[in-house]
């Protein structure tokens, strides 16, 4: 049976600059609680300057191949008053540590009419996945400079947590290519 | 989410199939929702669950040193490095969770005793420069492997490897930093460093994995790009690295055999004692009951802290309603 806790997609913003990105999930009881396990799970290095999560449940997910294969987007049937989607888009097959990016948000009476809008508007790349997130479904952590530092700027300072903080050592040793044990020095 | 599993009976099974190769053969990525074989499905399963209980045991032999770590210095690192594998045991769930498998299914497959986990854990940490023997030469290994598959056909797990390694080598550095330095050190730290490389050198080969003439899943797994090199290629890129460093710093291997062949500059190492790997990897490591009974005592001690945020969690529900 399965009686765990929901979980959570997380989304990362490094710098004030980049948009928010799908870093994977967390389970939680609640959004608070789902914020703060991103933050030990997700933001034990620099950077970040903001999170959020949303219930996966919430989240309308279509890959390109589900859309060339027909999947079918069922505009709403109701009458339904538009409310505000974020659309997160992924486009590249290169190596990464996160999966859909923020472009944007619309105004949609459904998930699905939302994506028929997404694919319209946010046309500058080929998507390779999209994310449908209602915005009414986000939590996110504070804005305030407060928050950003005491969440977010721990992590900076604990340079051993740095490769670069143990610098060179160790050389690779060409004049041990020789039989193990040869070597007095 | 979980995407449509193939099987071989089913009518559109060879064209499908085709289809998915050519994708991996083209360097894509398949994504949660595409279509798979229920057979690529389940490897990866497989393989994702077993690497993300490795991570979780995999702090134990480390966290018993917290305590004793010789300098505040030391045990910020240790303290840092065991957080590290809590957080990747997390990464690595999350991407088995998208093919359809849940959470608490894997952890009741780890704590049943059902689910298999890398067999290095399985042995103890006896001294401080065991800590630095597992930086340098059991992360040093696992990167090696995961470096592999952060190419992994499956986003999921390839993302996940891709965070991983990048906080992995801080892992490999600090070990390596504080082996040497103990190598270089007085005698007494000296012998603790070769009697820690005595110890570790021979299980780091193993969690390899079996060699390529018995290890059956591998032609698949190459083939869907699930891993690009086999273990004992894998195993030979992990020596060839380690070996020369570890003279390097004036110690020796517990090989007689290990010599370095100038024809294929590669690194030679003598047998591999197979029959304590199926042991270990069987339940009779020397420290297995052990780590098992730990991860057990962990969960339900940890009982009254799942349902205290249930409580809770529910309680604010009712409120939200009521007001």
């Amino acid at each position: 049976m399965d009686t765990q806790w929901p979980r959570w997609e997380v989304f990362k913003q490094d710098t004030p600059s980049k948009p928010h990105q799908a870093v994977g999930s967390v389970h939680a009881a609640d959004p608070f609680h789902a914020l703060l396990t991103a933050r030990n799970v997700f933001a034990r290095r620099p950077q970040a300057v903001s999170m959020w999560v949303a219930p996966a449940s919430a989240i309308l997910s279509v890959t390109k191949e589900e859309l060339a294969e027909g999947r079918e987007l069922k505009p709403s049937t109701f009458d339904l008053k538009p409310s505000t989607y974020y659309v997160f888009r992924k486009t590249s097959h290169k190596r990464s540590m996160t999966f859909v990016d923020y472009v944007g948000e619309l105004e949609a009476p459904s998930p699905e009419d939302a994506l028929k809008l997404a694919i319209e508007r946010f046309t500058d790349a080929p998507a390779l996945a999209w994310w449908v997130v209602p915005a009414s479904s986000v939590t996110k952590s504070e804005d305030s400079p407060e928050t950003v530092e005491s969440w977010f700027a721990p992590a900076k300072d604990k340079t051993y947590k740095q490769q670069s903080y143990y610098g060179l050592v160790g050389a690779h040793a060409g004049k041990h290519k020789r039989t193990q044990g040869d070597d007095d020095e | 989410m979980p995407g449509k599993f193939g099987k071989p009976t089913d009518p559109d099974y060879g064209e499908r199939l085709a289809e998915f190769e050519a994708r991996i053969a083209r360097g894509e990525k398949i994504e949660p929702g595409d279509w798979m074989p229920e057979e690529y499905r389940r490897q990866l399963v497989r393989m994702i669950s077993q690497h993300a209980h490795s991570e979780v045991v995999g702090m134990l032999p480390e966290g018993a040193w917290i305590t004793r770590a010789p300098s505040l210095k030391r045990k910020m690192i240790l303290i840092a490095k065991v957080q590290d594998e809590a957080g990747h045991g997390q990464y690595l769930y999350h991407a088995a969770e998208t093919l359809g498998v849940t959470r608490e299914e894997m952890l009741e497959a780890l704590l049943s005793g059902k689910a298999k986990y890398s067999s290095i854990f399985n042995y103890p940490t006896l001294t401080w420069a065991d800590i630095g023997t597992i930086g340098w030469l059991v992360d040093g290994a696992a990167i090696k492997n995961q470096t592999m598959l952060a190419q992994c056909s499956y986003g999921p797990y390839s993302r996940a490897m891709v965070r991983i390694c990048a906080e992995e080598t801080f892992h490999h550095k600090q070990g390596k930093e504080m082996v040497i330095l103990y190598a270089k050190g007085t005698p007494k730290q000296r012998a603790m460093a070769q009697d820690a490389i005595n110890r570790w050198w021979w299980p780091a080969l193993m969690m390899l994995g079996p060699h390529d003439s018995d290890s059956p899943n591998t032609p698949t797994l190459v083939r869907w790009g699930i891993k690009t090199k086999t273990n004992d290629q894998v195993r030979q890129e992990f020596i060839n690295e380690h070996a020369p460093e570890i003279l390097e710093a004036g110690l020796t291997l517990p090989d007689p055999d290990l010599r370095y062949d100038e024809a294929t500059g590669n690194w030679l190492h003598g047998p591999i004692n197979w029959d304590e790997f199926w042991a270990v990897v069987g339940g009779n490591g020397p420290m297995n009951k052990e780590r098992l009974e730990a991860r057990r005592r962990a969960h339900a001690e940890g009982a009254w802290v799942r349902e205290a945020l249930a409580a809770y969690a529910a309680r604010r529900q009712q409120t939200a309603v009521a007001v």
